[in-house]
């Protein structure tokens, strides 16, 4: 025994590290593809994709320059125009949030923490390749997680982010951030963003989303035709696909699902509560709240999270196609409709999961907030009290990436989706 | 494809410019077809481009009617405003703030001359917040004027040489007879000290209009005293600009395109009906808007057209050809 130990190739911690995230990803795939029946085959290319990234060791973009995105207020559009290729860096790996235990606080947020981990690993999928990482002044977290991102050697640009933006200064403010953004990572890439580039990738980001917003509407269906899970890993693989794969791959799903539509097909039960979800991101492999919710019998057909809707919802729109516009135009579109809870004000959220809630016709909201999530926690009050008077069942989780507490979170949730059940009887 | 979906996919840019060529050559040509409207319109057609005017603007007539002595204005005789305003009234109901976005030749000229600048590459120009606040009240002085110095001229407490103040300072009244080849009115009339004032000014404001509206989209309406007319009867036409703030994200494309920067378009989630004094109903907000049913115009209630993603996709450009 002791002998054929001694014998055993030692393995780094690395490697092990690898080893255990590949194990972590696969055992939510396996969830993700095999605890539902008839999935839609167009999915498999997203199961496929996520996969290869993060159990196969397949690097999303061999060769070229990856400009890593901490939050969602980073444009798209312009980081196409210059050349790179935008890599969301928030991450969802508990594995990995361990690691990142070291350098935040022990009650803070499961996915700063996650993603300085990843970062931290020399495993991870973007490796070699990150030219740098724009880094949003958005939450006190990923402030200052950007010290530490350059503490491990990474080339970290801060993009200032107002943190009131219904005034004109903010809107101004922001509107200069973008400004000199496109200029200056134009330099780091070493292609100018030009006027005839902006205009395109505009466009190619565009039709992304319109593929997203043809998925997203055939969600308001009853009986309704595809489970939310799928949604959260298409709009996650939107974090690191290649733009124009993944919107021809949304695109064919559509076709899919638009003929399930026709032939009438459920993709939940016959009563499944439909919910919206809201609150703190659910980001791959950390699926676990979604996947959860659609196991005790609900089915989400409407998202309110950054790693989903409100990545895709908003689309730019330009009245004179040159720069000044253009540019304008984009920083409008990433302030204006966007609902983070670091914001001054949260009305717009509110209003808006309102109006999810109507219009895709939901039964309930989820609320997820990472313990440590300040923000998302803080809104919580306010967001829970406008839903009680306008009637709207919500459930609010607090919660983390540790695979612990699973047993009770799953009653909690059963109980809810039983008392919408119950309410739905009566209404 | 019925005819809602045909609407609310139109290509608004396009529309509007055929359709403005369409009523400015109506209004500033029609006349050698002997067009007549009348002379209660509500819109910049000017009563100085004799030789095509299709109708006249309201506010010309308006101002030689409240100038009459007061012995007359005040009396039965004095009813003959009521028609006059009558008559402006109903061409107004039916289309509100529309006749300025669609009709006004003059709006149409600042419209050119955008599309000049644009053709050059040059950016527009903005206000600032405070600038807007503060410049947004010059309409309402200019109204004011133009109703109170007629007044004053009947009441004998001004001379008749300050007659018809605002069309002597308008740039419609140098600007539109041009367009049959009348310059006559490109002088400073030095018979008198009022004429000669309000001339010299005239010509001032021509200059500031070709300027201004070469640097800002729609210059001259922020302005514009018919503008602020329109505003105090629009609540009761029948042509009306609608805002469901639960539908709408704040989003910001709706103001970002307008041209009179009005920025509750976009921000006020409350108020239903959003049309602002400053609105000139080009329609713009609504073909950018990208929220299904956020922005919609009605007809005697009845949607006529409203925000649609599908629109809003086209417009942008992001249909593949099949």
């Amino acid at each position: 025994m002791t002998v054929e130990q001694h014998q055993r190739e030692i393995e780094t911690a690395q490697h092990r590290h690898a080893r255990h995230q590949g194990m972590e990803a696969g055992e939510v795939l396996d969830t993700v593809e095999k605890a539902f029946a008839g999935n839609p085959q167009n999915m498999q290319y997203f199961y496929d994709l996520f996969r290869d990234v993060y159990c196969n060791g397949i690097k999303p973009h061999p060769g070229k320059e990856m400009i890593g995105t901490m939050c969602v207020q980073i444009p798209d559009e312009i980081i196409h125009a210059a050349g790179g290729v935008p890599v969301r860096m928030c991450n969802g790996f508990y594995t990995d949030e361990e690691i990142g235990g070291e350098f935040m606080p022990a009650k803070s947020c499961s996915l700063v923490k996650a993603s300085l981990g990843m970062l931290k690993s020399e495993t991870n999928p973007y490796s070699d390749g990150i030219k740098v990482i724009v880094n949003p002044t958005t939450c006190d977290q990923k402030k200052k997680a950007a010290g530490m991102m350059r503490e491990m050697g990474y080339n970290v640009y801060d993009m200032e982010l107002p943190p009131v933006k219904e005034s004109e200064e903010g809107r101004e403010y922001w509107r200069r951030s973008v400004r000199k953004f496109t200029h200056e990572v134009g330099k780091l890439t070493g292609k100018k963003v030009s006027r005839k580039g902006l205009k395109q990738t505009i466009k190619t980001v565009g039709l992304a989303q319109r593929a997203y917003h043809r998925l997203n509407n055939l969600r308001k269906q009853t009986p309704v035709p595809i489970l939310g899970k799928d949604i959260f890993m298409v709009t996650n693989a939107y974090f690191f696909d290649d733009l124009e794969r993944w919107t021809a791959a949304t695109e064919a799903l559509c076709e899919e699902i638009e003929a399930r539509v026709a032939a009438g097909h459920n993709a939940a039960g016959r009563r499944s509560p439909r919910i919206v979800f809201t609150g703190s991101p659910p980001v791959f492999p950390n699926l676990k709240l979604p996947l959860m919710i659609e196991q005790a019998d609900g089915v989400i057909v409407a998202d309110e999270t950054c790693s989903s809707n409100r990545l895709l919802n908003d689309m730019v729109s330009v009245d004179e196609w040159f720069m000044y516009d253009m540019v304008d135009a984009i920083a409008d579109r990433y302030l204006k409709s966007c609902t983070c809870p670091i914001f001054t004000m949260n009305d717009d959220r509110i209003r808006r999961l309102i109006e999810l809630y109507r219009s895709f016709n939901a039964d309930g909201i989820v609320y997820q907030a990472f313990a440590g999530c300040s923000v998302y926690e803080m809104e919580q009050r306010s967001v829970a009290k406008a839903m009680e008077k306008e009637g709207i069942p919500m459930l609010y989780i607090e919660t983390d990436y540790s695979p612990s507490h699973s047993g009770q979170l799953l009653t909690r949730i059963e109980a809810f989706m039983e008392s919408l059940k119950a309410r739905g009887r009566h209404k | 494809m019925n005819i809602k979906t045909y609407i609310d996919r139109i290509d608004l840019r396009r529309f509007r410019f055929w359709f403005q060529l369409a009523t400015f050559a109506l209004l500033v040509y029609g006349g050698r077809l002997a067009i007549d409207l009348g002379n209660s319109l509500p819109t910049f057609s000017c009563g100085y481009n004799k030789k095509g005017q299709a109708g006249v603007c309201y506010l010309l007539p308006l101002q030689h009617q409240l100038a009459e002595p007061w012995s007359q204005l005040f009396s039965p005789a004095g009813l003959g405003v009521l028609g006059g305003f009558a008559l402006f009234l109903l061409w107004f109901v039916v289309l509100n703030k529309a006749w300025c976005g669609f009709i006004c030749p003059l709006g149409t000229i600042q419209d050119w001359i955008t599309s000049l600048r644009k053709m050059l590459g040059i950016r527009y120009s903005t206000y600032s917040d405070e600038q807007f606040k503060k410049l947004s009240l010059i309409k309402y002085v200019l109204l004011l004027a133009l109703i109170f110095m007629p007044l004053a001229i009947g009441g004998q407490f001004l001379s008749h040489d300050w007659a018809t103040p605002y069309c002597q300072i308008c740039p419609a009244r140098m600007i539109i007879p041009v367009f049959n080849g009348d310059f006559s009115q490109w002088m400073v009339d030095f018979s008198s000290t009022g004429k000669m004032v309000l001339t010299a000014l005239g010509m001032f404001i021509t200059g500031l209009f070709l300027i201004g509206s070469f640097l800002k989209k729609r210059f001259f309406c922020f302005f514009c005293p018919m503008g602020a007319f329109h505003y105090i009867f629009s609540k009761l036409s029948l042509f009306k600009l609608k805002k469901e703030g639960s539908k709408c994200t704040v989003c910001g494309d709706c103001y970002r395109v307008c041209d009179l920067q009005i920025k509750p378009i976009a921000d006020n989630v409350v108020k239903k009906d959003i049309l602002m004094d400053d609105c000139i109903l080009c329609l713009k907000c609504v073909a950018a808007c990208p929220e299904q049913g956020a922005l919609r115009v009605e007809l005697l209630g009845k949607t006529v057209f409203e925000s649609t993603k599908d629109g809003f996709v086209k417009r942008m450009g992001l249909e593949k050809k099949e």
